[in-house]
């Protein structure tokens, strides 16, 4: 009996690999699954690049402009600080474009909707078109502003 | 710490401030609204210092910004992966991240010197 409780207990808490997963969250037809998993893995990994952000912005201060300026100039081209910019940019972007449409939607209450009688097929607000429309538009505007991005940084 | 919905509140309130100060942030390394060329001339020290000492405030207000949202966040998620069990362990050192990096940050901007060309 204990084990059967364990093993409920287990199911409805994977653990945090789980939430990562793609093939245990079952995402097919699901991007609203994708764009939490997304804003997750974009909000760590913000976390850390900020605090290295930080660190390295400060050398001027820390280290002094001689340093600055080594680093500096290698941001031509394709190198190893424009490829830095360039997937940090990537992770920022989605990050702020989705949190934007959290903020929309979970703050100001944008396309919830007004209730209705669940009445079959129920399909839930957050899939319907205004809410669906939003998320599509972050992932366009994602991948139009990333791509811009990296014109700046390797074109130039 | 306060409650969990203070601290939600915490995280949509910098979110708002954010967009504009994130969105200031990029628009100043964009070249062609700088009238320079290349990327790594929007990073030349003297644009840098002149940054500093014109934005020493906005950019501190980012910064804690910016850290707030994001350990805040990060608290968030360490929470959840570790059902709670280490709220105390995550949330201290959450709270000294902030301050080792809020410092820094800091320093950055107080403790910063004129670069040799114009100096």
């Amino acid at each position: 009996m204990a084990v059967v409780e364990k093993l409920k207990e287990k199911e409805n808490r994977p653990g945090w690999i789980a939430s990562i997963n793609p093939w245990v969250l079952k995402i097919k037809n699901n991007p609203e699954r994708v764009a939490f998993v997304l804003h997750r893995i974009t909000g760590l990994l913000m976390a850390l690049i900020i605090m290295a952000h930080i660190y390295v912005t400060g050398t001027p201060a820390r280290v002094g402009w001689d340093a600055w300026a080594e680093e500096i100039a290698k941001a031509h081209g394709i190198s190893a600080v424009t490829l830095y910019f360039f997937f940090f940019a990537g992770i920022a972007w989605y990050h702020g474009l989705n949190g934007i449409r959290l903020l929309l939607v979970e703050f100001f209450g944008v396309c919830i909707g007004k209730p209705e009688k669940p009445k079959p097929p129920y399909i839930s607000p957050s899939l319907k078109a205004c809410q669906r429309k939003l998320l599509y538009l972050v992932f366009i505007l994602w991948a139009i502003l990333w791509a811009a991005t990296g014109y700046i940084l390797f074109a130039s | 710490m306060g409650s969990g919905s203070k601290k939600l509140l915490l995280q949509y309130t910098t979110a708002i401030l954010l967009i504009f100060l994130l969105t200031w942030h990029l628009v100043i390394r964009v070249p062609a609204l700088r009238g320079v060329s290349t990327f790594a001339e929007t990073l030349a020290s003297e644009e840098i210092y002149h940054e500093i000492t014109a934005y020493g405030a906005l950019l501190l207000l980012f910064a804690y910004t910016v850290l707030l949202h994001a350990f805040n966040g990060l608290r968030n998620i360490l929470l959840e992966w570790t059902d709670g069990k280490y709220n105390a362990l995550i949330t201290g050192t959450i709270i000294i991240l902030f301050f080792v990096f809020a410092g820094l940050a800091t320093y950055t901007v107080v403790g910063i010197t004129p670069p040799p060309a114009s100096g």
